[in-house]
Parts: structure tokens; C-alpha cells; sequence
């Protein structure tokens, strides 16, 4: 915590519009009071002999006319100080902290009942920016994924095993509109790590399949070919495996789920309790001596074991990616090879990592020969491991290929399900990790991020030309060079998706790009070519990147693009991004809690991203937005008949109204409603907002807050003043009941004032989206404050100079004038809004407008659809096939390659003894998930 | 519940009830209001002596000059008693910030008990003494009389109960005279009877419930007998009061009055027309939609694609 940056204050985007509004108000003000000061220059003449004009006071002195101006300046500020509405800072304050503490803070919808999280607003500034989130960038580890790996699924000799449906699946499986049935079955093995179900495997029924000697390979390649270390004591329930990755854990957790129990090593053995080998029920004890282990590093793509069993058979057990495997595949077999990858594409597709495992039988000879060589090796003092890699190669070749594995890499619940309905929404999501590109790309898949429809741009650092210059080791040359490449890539790629843009049907691009690269494509003269080019990708991927360079991205598309944006992680690693983004939004419950110290919100799973920024940041910004507009007319409206008023007073600055009318008009008569319709005004409720998230749209134009909806209302407080201070005062030059008697001017301003209360709170209901009987008792309480209030202000004496409204609402009210007009002004007032609602919901409507109309039969919440979403008739298999088959030739398809993970290479760079420095990240990401609070859980 | 004006049926039916309540009101009300009969006349320019109207400020600075004038009104219809007299000042400031504020509201109730009196400067004291009642307003009392005859008989014109009841029995003191009023150099209106208590005072009380708007109308009193129709009245003016050095207009007017008041169709015009405006309103939203009906819940209008959702 010592190392986290001061949390830097947040205002939200509609707050500094609000701003420059106040600002505009502000130069309003001052035309308005330069207007009446002039005035008041020129008005001013000793020929009004009953006004007295002399030199005992400054401003009525008719020799020094411009004194006169400027201090009546001053005097018409204080009048139309109203026109700036101080009290929509307090009022908009009291709206936003309430919608957070009460709203966003007890949605039962973003409550996590695993980890009794509730969402949590650590900031009330920001509600309404939710409403109009563009960008989000997001984490990955512990924020779209769980971080937990477990075998899922497996191909051996040709046959898939395991029937589980990954999320992504499910995902698919539902937009095609086929009803998924998830059932559990109760029976079903799972402990972390295994999530395997499919009994044909399990307590030995592999003997019954046709190629049991493959399963058996298959089972001993799981169990001995890792670098994992058992803790504890030596049951399968006890046991616990300490490995590098979690994917080597869940490996191993699968062999002793299928019967092969590793439970000991020692330096030079790996026992395994083996069951149902000879026979079913039989278990035995079988130490196998391990020769040799070939490490796994990012180069190799593979790991080897060279084992030699009891009996004396030397085998070389290798697991790894896919393509590093099939290069080294002994000839034959090749019906086995295609299944497989068939299998290893499925997978992929399906968002899972995939290892493919292989053996070779050595001959005592060979072996001894080779190892001459790797002792060899080993015990060099210069490029010792590039010789290691060279001597590898020497054995893992001819291998022949048992199967594949699948790793779910678990995603947090409902997380393709919510980014589809975020990209839905029309919001862009990136992913920024520290992992690797394999890994990175992996998890855009199983998130629906990246598909193979989509044509994606790889700018990577991980070339031979950059491997090549890299070994040189001048960095200097080494940096000229990475940067003129990604220059080159980014300009190509730049070029290629300007192609695919003009063209109309063209697929959706994908940027991929990592650290290294990323670097020098922010450098200034590259940004905005990287800006331009990630603006028009619909999905962009950054691997690899320092926590530094989260930040870059995200304020890079802040500051560049103008664009609203939230980045979400879990992480020590991910505060810096979430500071900089407009909105920071932490997963709370994971794993330490810096990001969510950092954070503005906190949620415990990225699916309540949907519930935040869907129905809490929509209904937020569209309430705000209502709120703020609302108090812009009313004092508006308020002030322009004071101003009008000014122009029959000689410009003298003479009050239209009490000072307590003009005091109070904020504070009592116009107050309570709109903090109402701040608090619970609702378009179309939650389920509504989720089922239609194109209606996040409006939030991301900023339809309610553009310049030219303040424009709409300065003009109708523009009528209304003009309608509501004519119509008053066109009628009081007469007599007003049938004794003749006459109004004077406070008769008439309090007929005035009370038609401004009436009109203005009316037409507050007139903008209501839903009425309720809080709507109704706070807009007729400001009304009957109202008269309550005048009743007994004009009722008694104040010790007062002048008792100018004494007595004044009995008099108006004796007579029927006032109440002839009290019914014309506000009609006559709002008729034009009236009508101008009336046409823009006919003509012109809003997309909420239109799904109020579609659901108006619909009490709540019914999910009867009149429209069906998406038509996709392909079945989720066929949607898979198709998309496989249209992937370009040239590539090899996604397979989802697995073995790799943060700090797998240091992992084992430290049991070899060589030091690598590890990112301070890294560390810190450590240290938090060690001090993981414990979460008590409730009842 | 949303508050949807979803059905287009719900703001034609508001329109049309709007309109079919305003309409007759407006109707009637203007009709009220013509009823009224109102004779107006302007004597500021006519009563000053043709010699003296090329300089009008002389004329009625000069108090030797006799300020009587005769004016004679035809009375075009039968007015029914009670007639109310008005009279009624053109571009007269009485709405003048430095005049509204130039009176003591607690010194009219309490008189000389209360001595602060800043507000009513420059006519709070004089010699000094303070000024009952202070202030411009009261310092500026209009002072022009009217009496009136038909043929030789003086009508008899009743000048009580012109001013609101309520400012006569609460803001004007039962027991508080005028004192060392009008006593200053400079005179600016009428002079007061310190022997009547400023409740009793009603032209007082009249005047100093200052207008909203530089035009206003007050209550002179009222005629209290018929008028017939082809009548001349005689109205013998005394034009004393000064609005010739500000271009102010001075003019008469004799009303009868309705419930509603005085004659004024400004109401009922704006009834009908807003009214009227709500009817046609509803008609065209009528003929729009039989013409081009949208129906509701018509996702054309939506700004997103509606099939394209499957990417």
C-alpha cells in the first residue's frame, strides 16, 4: 500500500458538462444584468420628479450616469441570481449518494451469496457515468476467469471423453436459441481442478474401451510427466499438489481422479498407487525412476519426462502445445493425428487450453548415448541451455501421440453471456493481461471476444527477426529495430483495415498486441495509429503489458478518443489502470484488496458489470440528466420573468417577487419532486434494460444531455416565462372583482409566483416516465407548501420595514380573477411542451420509448417476448464447423494451447537455481492472494 | 406503471377536454367582459389653456394659473350603477425600485411611535421632524379631483370603500394623522387632512398600494345612480397633478363592472385560443394518424438494427 499512487478525485463526464452549462448560465447572467445596467443609465432623468433622482445616493444620481449603470449592475446580479442553480449541486450530491448506498449498495442482483459480497459505490461522484461507458478494460486473471484451472475434457486414441459444456458452449448454445439444460449430476467426480464427467474413464472402465492401452498411456503421461510436488498426507483426499501452473495441478489432480495416484517424489523417483492396471480393483505401489526432465519453456512449448519403469522399459513421456508436438510426431498413425486435431479445434473453440501428449519407447542404447550428450550439456558453462534445447530435440522426436487434454480455464460465471450483452450495449471491451499471447488469445476466445470470423491483426514481439536481433543483445539496436517493426506492422495493419472497413459487409477486426510492442506503439509518434487502429477493432487484446502500460492504454483512449472509459480488475496490478480509467471497478472477494481500495466500485463478479453499468448506470445517467435539465428551466423560467419585469420598472432592479418567494422557490416549492424523479424515475425496469442493452446506447451518445436537448428546454423557459408574465400582467390593468378595486404590484407577483410554482411543478409530472404515489404527494406537498407557506407569511406581521404581501393571498383569493387565472397560465404555459412531447414520442421517439410500447401490456418483469433475439437457426456444433471452415487456409486454426501461465518459467528457473527477476507485479499479486482475507460466510 | 402518452387516444382525449372546458370559459368570460362599458377620456393635453401648450410645465408649476377644466362625456349606452371612476397614469414609475421602497409600513400603522424611518429618504423628516406619512409614495398623492354633473345637478360620487378593506383596517392606523406633511419646499401632490386618521385616508390608501406596471388604473369612487344613454355629463376637473415633465398621460375612465371585474378581454381571448389551439391540435394529431398511423411498440423507429443482434 506504501506504493499505491494517491487515488486521483473523479468527476464525472456529465458533471464537467454541467460545468460549462453553469459557465454559459454565468455569461447569461452577466448579458441579462449589462442589459438592465445600460438601461438603467439611460432611464435615469430628473424629469421623473416623484422619484427624486439626486446626489444623496450613488445609484440614483442622474449626473453620473455610469455609476448609476454599474452599481445597478450589481443590484440585477443579486436579482437574477436564481438563474444559477446552486442548490443542483446539493440536490444532484443528495440524488447520487443516495442512488449508491441505496441502490447500486443493496441490489440483490449484484450480490455474490458465495462470498456474501454485495456490491459496494466506494465513490457517489460517478453514477451517472456508468450510464455512459464506451470502453472497458478489463483484466483477465480473477477478473474474467476464476484463475482455477480444471480438466475438463480429454481425447485418447482417438475418442472424446468427458461431457461437460464449457461456458463458452453454453453461450453459443443459447444465442442459437436452443434451451441448454445444465443438469449436475450428483455423482459426478469434482474436486478443484476436476470437473470431469464421463463414466466411461472412471473406477476403471477404461478397460472396456477399445484402445484400454492408450488410456493407460494416457493416464501414466498425466501422472509422471510434470514437475509437481505433493504436500501433505499421502491420501487422495488429503493430498495437495504444489505446481508451478495451475493447469500442471490439474493434471495431475486428473491422473488420481482416473486411478493413477501420484503421491511421492523423491530426486530421482515419482511413486504412483496405481489401480485397476492388472486387473479392476487391483491397486499397487509403483515408483518409477525418472532419468531425465526436460523443462518447459516458452521456446520449447513442451515438457519431457524420461522415465524408466520397474520392469526395466525406458519411456519418454512429453506433453505440450499441439504444434511443437505434431512436428515431432513418429510417421504413421495418421487417421489417429487428424482425429485428434479435429478433437484439439473443437476444444479450441470451445475456450478450452489444450496439451497434447505423446511417448516414445527409447532403447537402453540410445537412451545412454543421448544422455552422454545432455550430461554434457548440462554441465556447460556457456549457452548452457540453448545446448539443452539443441540436445532435446535429439530425443523428443518419433513420438507417437496418445491424445489431448482440455483445461477449462475456469471464467468467472456468466462472462461470454456478459460481454455479449456489453458488446450488445455497444460497449467496446479490451483485455489487457500480463499473460501470455496464447493465453490472452485463449480467453478472448472462450469469452466470444475474438471469434474466427474476425480478422485478426497479431502484432508480437515473439519473431524470429526480433528473437534473432535480441540474441545479439545491443539494446540499443534492439529497441531502433522493434521499433521500426511495429511502425511497419502497425502500418500495415492499419492499411489492411482500412480495406476491410470501407468495404460494407467486412469481417470485424481484432487487435492483438503485446507489451513489448505496445511500448513502442505508444510512443507519440505511433499513438495515434494505434489509437485509430484499436478504434476500429471491435475487440483489442494486449498481452503481457506492465501495469504501467494499462494505464497508458487506458488513458490513451481516454484522453485520445474522448471516450467514457471503465477498467475493471482484481489486482494490485490492475490499480494504476483502474485509476486512470473514468470509472475503476475492482473484484472485491479475490484476491487482495488494492484494487478495490483504488477502485470507485466494487463488485465480486464481472457478470454484475451488466446489472452496474446496464440498469444502475442507465437509470442513474437518465435521471441525472433529467434532474439537471429540470432545475436548468425552472430557474431559467424562473429568472426570465423577473427579467422581463425589470424592462417595466424603469431598469431599476425592483423585485418581481418577495425576497423570501425568490429565497424559498429552490429550497420548499420546486425542491422535493425532483429529488423524486432523481431517486426513482425508470424508463423501462431492470429486466427490460438487460433484455434490450442496445438502450445503453443513448447513454453512450449522451441523448439527454447533448447541447441540444439544454437547447429545447432554454426555449421552452423562454415561452413559458414570456406566457406566464404577460398573461398575468396583460389583465391587471382593470378592475378585478365586482367592488372595482385594484391590484398592486404584490398582488399581482404573487398571482405570478404561485402560476410559476403550478406550472413548474406540473411540468415535472409531464416528464415523469413512471408516476407513483410519490410523484404525486411531493409534486402536490411543493404546491400546497406553497400556499400554506402564503397563507401564513401574508397572514402575520413581520417585524418587517414594508409588509409589502400582507394580507395579499386573502385579497387575491376573494377574487374569482385569480383563479380564472390560475387555470389559463399554466395550461397556456405548458401547452407548447405539451405538444412538442406529444410529436417527439410520435415521430420522433426514443428507443426506450419504443420498449415502453412494445411491454405497456406487461405489469413487470414478465419475459413474454414479442420479438424474438437473434435468428441464428444453426445449432451450435453446426455454428462451430461453420465457423472453423471459413477460417483462412494459410493459419492454423485455434487450438487453445494451455501450457502456459505467469510465472511457470520462474517457477522453474528457481528449482534449476537460476534467478530470474520476477515483475514487481507479480510479487505483489502473490503476496495478496496469501493474505486473502477469509470471508465469513453468514448463517 | 409507465406513464406512457403511449396511447395517442389519451393526448387527443386531454386535448380535447382541455379545449371543450376553455372554450366556454373563454366564451364566457368574453362576453362578461364586453358587457362592461367603459368611457374613456384623456384630459392632460385638452385642459391645459392653448396658450400655454407649447409649455406645459410652466402652466402647472405656475400656481397662480386656475388649473380648472371642464370636460363633457357622452354617455353612448345606459350604464348601470354602481359606475366606477378611474383614474389612470401612463408612464408613471410607481413599480421604481427607489419608489416602492420609500415608505414605512410600521410608521402608517403606528404612526409617530415609530421612529425609523431610513427607508422612506429623502421625505422621512423635515425641519426636523419626522414626515406622517413618509416617503415618495405618500409625498407624491395624486391630486387631481373630479366632480361631475348632469346638466346643473352635481352627481353625488361616493369615495369610500375604494381601497381594500384589509389595508384599511390593518395597515393604515385607526388612530395615526398626518404630521408636518407636505411641509417642504418642494410639494409633490396632494396635501392631507391631519384631522382624518390615515384609514380614513382612502386616496391615500389607494395610491400607496403602488401599481405593478408603469400604466395602471385607481379607484377615483363611484357614481352610485344609472347613467342613460345620449347623456352628456359635465366633469369638472381640477388638473393639478404634474406628469407633464415626464410626458406621463392622465385619463379618466368611468366602468361599470362585472364578477370578473372591470372591462378586460384579454382572458376570455386567451381562454378561446388556447382552447381552440388544443382542438386543432387534436384534430391533427387525429389526421396523422389515420393518415400514417405508427403502431405502438413499431421498431422501424429504433435506432439499432432490430434482426442484427447475433453478432
Amino acid at each position: 500500500m506504501m506504493n499505491s499512487m494517491k487515488i486521483p478525485s473523479k468527476r464525472s463526464t456529465l458533471e464537467k458538462k454541467l460545468d460549462k452549462l453553469i459557465l454559459i448560465l454565468f455569461s447569461v447572467l452577466f448579458c441579462m444584468c449589462l442589459l438592465g445596467a445600460i438601461g438603467s443609465g439611460i432611464f435615469i432623468n430628473r424629469k421623473y420628479y416623484y422619484l427624486r433622482f439626486d446626489n444623496s445616493e450613488k445609484q440614483f444620481d442622474p449626473d453620473n450616469r455610469f455609476v448609476v449603470a454599474v452599481l445597478t449592475m450589481f443590484t440585477l446580479i443579486t436579482l437574477y441570481s436564481p438563474i444559477i442553480p446552486i442548490s443542483l449541486y446539493v440536490s444532484v450530491e443528495m440524488i447520487k449518494f443516495i442512488q449508491s448506498t441505496q441502490f447500486i449498495n443493496n441490489d440483490l442482483c449484484m450480490y455474490h451469496a458465495e462470498s456474501n459480497t454485495p456490491a459496494l459505490a466506494r465513490t457517489s461522484n460517478l453514477n451517472e457515468e456508468l450510464g455512459q461507458v464506451e470502453y472497458i478494460f478489463s483484466d483477465k486473471t480473477g477478473t474474467l476467469t476464476r484463475n482455477l484451472m480444471e480438466f475438463f475434457k480429454c481425447s485418447i486414441g482417438g475418442e472424446v471423453y468427458g461431457t461437460g459444456v464449457s461456458e463458452i458452449e453454453m453461450g453459443t448454445a443459447q444465442r442459437s436459441g436452443a434451451k441448454m439444460e445444465v443438469q449436475k449430476e450428483p455423482n459426478a467426480a469434482r474436486e478443484k481442478g476436476f470437473n470431469f464427467d464421463d463414466a466411461r474413464l472412471m473406477r476403471g472402465a477404461w478397460r472396456n474401451e477399445p484402445n484400454p492401452d492408450f488410456c493407460k498411456e494416457f493416464f501414466r503421461c498425466l501422472a509422471i510427466c510434470h514437475t509437481v510436488l505433493p504436500e501433505g498426507d499421502d491420501s487422495p483426499e488429503k493430498i495437495r499438489y504444489q505446481a508451478a501452473s495451475p493447469d500442471e495441478a490439474a493434471l495431475v489432480t486428473a491422473a488420481k481422479n482416473f486411478g493413477f495416484f501420484f503421491y511421492k517424489r523423491s530426486p530421482t523417483t515419482i511413486h504412483v498407487r496405481e489401480s485397476h492396471v492388472e486387473k479392476m480393483g487391483k491397486v499397487q505401489d509403483v515408483p518409477y525412476e525418472i532419468l531425465n526432465v526436460l523443462e518447459f519453456n516458452s521456446t520449447r512449448k513442451r515438457q519431457s519426462v524420461v522415465c524408466r519403469y520397474p520392469d526395466g522399459r525406458l519411456v519418454l513421456y512429453c506433453k505440450g502445445a499441439d504444434t511443437v508436438i505434431y512436428e515431432r510426431l513418429a510417421d504413421s498413425e495418421n487417421d489417429l493425428k487428424r482425429t485428434t486435431r479435429d478433437h484439439l479445434e473443437q476444444f479450441g473453440a470451445a475456450g478450452l487450453r489444450t496439451l497434447c501428449l505423446a511417448y516414445r519407447d527409447l532403447s537402453s542404447d540410445s537412451y545412454e548415448n543421448w544422455n552422454e550428450k545432455y550430461i554434457q550439456a548440462k554441465s556447460s558453462l556457456r549457452d548452457r541451455e540453448k545446448k539443452l534445447d539443441e540436445v532435446a530435440e535429439l530425443i523428443e522426436k518419433d513420438l507417437v501421440l496418445i491424445g489431448c487434454t482440455a483445461i477449462e480455464d475456469k471464467l468467472q460465471e456468466g462472462v461470454p453471456a456478459c460481454i455479449e450483452t456489453l458488446s450488445r450495449a455497444g460497449i467496446k471491451i479490451w483485455v489487457l493481461t500480463g499473460d501470455k499471447l496464447e493465453t490472452a488469445i485463449n480467453i478472448a476466445y472462450a469469452c466470444k471476444l475474438i471469434n474466427n470470423n474476425m480478422k485478426q491483426f497479431i502484432i508480437s514481439s515473439e519473431t524470429d527477426a526480433i528473437r534473432e536481433v535480441e540474441d545479439r543483445g545491443d539494446q540499443v539496436e534492439l529497441a531502433r529495430f522493434m521499433k521500426d517493426t511495429v511502425k511497419d506492422e502497425l502500418k500495415r495493419c492499419y492499411e489492411e483495415a482500412k480495406q476491410y472497413l470501407r468495404s460494407a459487409s467486412g469481417p470485424k477486426l481484432a487487435l492483438v498486441i503485446d507489451g513489448k510492442c505496445l511500448m513502442y506503439a505508444l510512443d507519440p509518434t505511433l499513438r495515434v495509429m494505434l489509437l485509430n487502429m484499436s478504434l476500429n477493432c471491435s475487440s483489442v487484446v494486449c498481452c503481457r503489458v506492465s501495469p504501467l502500460q494499462k494505464a497508458q492504454v487506458t488513458s490513451l483512449v481516454r484522453k485520445g478518443a474522448q471516450r467514457i472509459t471503465l477498467s475493471i480488475g482484481d489486482g494490485a496490478n490492475d490499480v494504476s489502470m483502474i485509476q486512470a480509467a473514468h470509472v475503476g471497478v475492482g473484484i472485491s472477494g479475490q484476491e487482495g484488496m488494492q484494487a478495490v481500495m483504488a477502485s470507485d466500485f466494487a463488485i465480486a463478479q464481472f457478470r454484475f458489470l451488466t446489472d452496474l453499468l446496464l440498469v444502475h448506470g442507465r437509470w442513474s445517467y437518465a435521471r441525472v440528466c433529467k434532474v439537471v435539465t429540470y432545475f436548468f428551466y425552472k430557474n431559467l423560467m424562473f429568472t426570465l420573468t423577473q427579467f422581463w419585469f425589470t424592462f417595466r420598472t424603469g431598469f431599476s432592479g425592483q423585485r418581481f417577487y418577495d425576497d423570501w418567494f425568490q429565497s424559498l422557490y429552490n429550497v420548499i416549492f420546486t425542491a422535493l419532486p425532483v429529488i423524486i424523479i432523481g431517486l426513482f424515475d425508470k424508463d423501462v425496469n431492470a429486466s427490460l434494460s438487460k433484455k434490450y442493452p442496445e438502450l445503453y446506447k443513448e447513454g453512450i451518445r449522451d441523448t439527454f444531455f447533448k447541447w441540444r436537448v439544454v437547447a429545447t428546454w432554454a426555449f421552452f423557459a423562454i415561452y413559458q416565462s414570456l406566457v406566464l408574465y404577460y398573461f398575468v400582467i396583460a389583465s391587471s390593468t382593470s378592475g378585478m372583482n365586482s367592488s372595482g378595486k385594484m391590484f398592486g404590484l404584490w398582488d399581482v407577483s404573487t398571482m405570478a409566483f404561485t402560476c410559476v410554482v403550478v406550472t413548474v411543478n406540473l411540468r415535472l409530472l409531464m416528464m415523469c416516465n413512471t408516476i407513483t404515489r410519490w410523484h404525486h404527494i411531493s409534486v402536490g406537498g411543493s404546491i400546497l407548501a406553497w400556499f400554506i407557506f402564503i397563507f401564513i407569511y401574508s397572514g402575520v406581521v413581520l417585524p418587517k420595514e414594508q409588509e409589502n404581501i400582507y394580507f395579499v393571498i386573502y385579497v387575491l383569493m376573494s377574487t374569482l380573477y385569480f383563479y380564472i387565472t390560475l387555470l389559463l397560465v399554466p395550461v397556456a404555459a405548458l401547452f407548447c411542451d405539451f405538444v412538442y412531447l406529444g410529436v417527439q414520442r410520435w415521430f420522433f421517439p426514443y428507443d426506450y420509448q419504443i420498449v415502453q410500447e412494445i411491454h405497456r401490456h406487461e405489469p413487470d418483469n414478465s419475459r413474454v417476448g414479442l420479438l424474438e433475439i437473434g435468428n441464428n437457426d444453426l445449432s451450435p456444433d453446426e455454428a462451430r464447423s461453420f465457423a472453423i471452415m471459413q477460417l483462412p487456409g494459410q493459419k492454423s486454426k485455434h487450438t487453445g494451447f494451455a501450457f502456459d501461465s505467469p510465472g511457470y518459467e520462474s517457477f522453474f528457473a528457481s528449482q534449476a537455481g537460476v534467478y530470474v527477476p520476477q515483475k514487481a507485479w507479480d510479487v505483489a499479486r502473490r503476496a495478496s492472494m496469501r493474505t486473502r482475507p477469509k470471508i465469513p460466510s453468514k448463517n | 406503471m409507465f406513464v406512457v402518452c403511449d396511447c395517442l387516444l389519451q393526448v387527443i382525449t386531454i386535448c380535447f377536454a382541455v379545449g371543450t372546458i376553455f372554450i366556454p370559459i373563454g366564451l364566457f368570460s368574453l362576453q362578461v367582459s364586453q358587457s362592461v362599458l367603459e368611457i374613456v377620456d384623456r384630459y392632460d393635453v385638452e385642459c391645459v389653456p392653448p396658450s400655454f401648450r407649447s409649455n406645459k410645465l410652466e402652466y402647472i408649476k405656475d400656481s397662480s394659473i386656475p388649473k380648472n377644466c371642464s370636460r363633457y362625456l357622452q354617455v353612448n349606452k345606459h350604464m348601470k350603477a354602481p359606475i366606477y371612476i378611474y383614474y389612470q397614469l401612463d408612464n408613471y414609475y410607481q413599480n421604481h425600485r427607489r419608489y416602492v421602497k420609500s415608505r414605512s409600513d410600521k410608521q402608517l400603522l403606528y404612526g409617530l411611535k415609530y421612529n425609523y424611518t431610513g427607508s422612506c429618504s429623502p421625505e422621512d423628516a423635515n425641519n426636523g421632524l419626522p414626515i406622517v406619512p413618509c416617503g415618495l409614495i405618500a409625498w407624491s398623492l395624486f391630486n387631481d379631483t373630479y366632480s361631475f354633473f348632469h346638466g346643473a345637478d352635481a352627481l353625488k360620487v361616493n369615495r369610500k370603500n375604494i381601497a381594500w378593506e384589509s389595508d384599511r383596517n390593518h395597515k393604515f392606523g385607526k388612530h395615526v394623522y398626518p404630521f408636518n406633511f407636505q411641509n417642504g419646499s418642494l410639494i409633490g401632490g396632494a396635501l392631507l387632512d391631519p384631522a382624518i386618521p390615515l384609514s380614513d385616508q382612502e386616496d391615500l390608501i389607494v395610491w400607496m398600494r403602488t401599481a405593478a406596471l408603469p400604466s395602471f388604473h385607481k379607484l377615483y369612487g363611484r357614481i352610485e345612480e344609472d347613467l342613460h344613454a345620449d347623456e352628456i355629463l359635465e366633469v369638472k376637473i381640477l388638473n393639478n397633478y404634474n406628469t407633464y415633465s415626464f410626458g406621463g398621460r392622465k385619463k379618466l375612465v368611468l366602468s361599470t363592472s362585472s364578477w370578473l371585474g372591470g372591462h378586460n378581454n384579454f382572458i376570455g381571448i386567451a381562454y378561446i385560443s388556447i382552447g381552440s389551439s388544443f382542438i386543432f391540435i387534436a384534430l391533427v394529431f387525429m389526421l396523422l394518424h389515420v393518415k400514417n398511423p405508427r403502431p405502438y411498440g413499431d421498431t422501424t423507429n429504433i435506432s439499432w438494427t432490430w434482426t442484427g443482434i447475433s453478432s
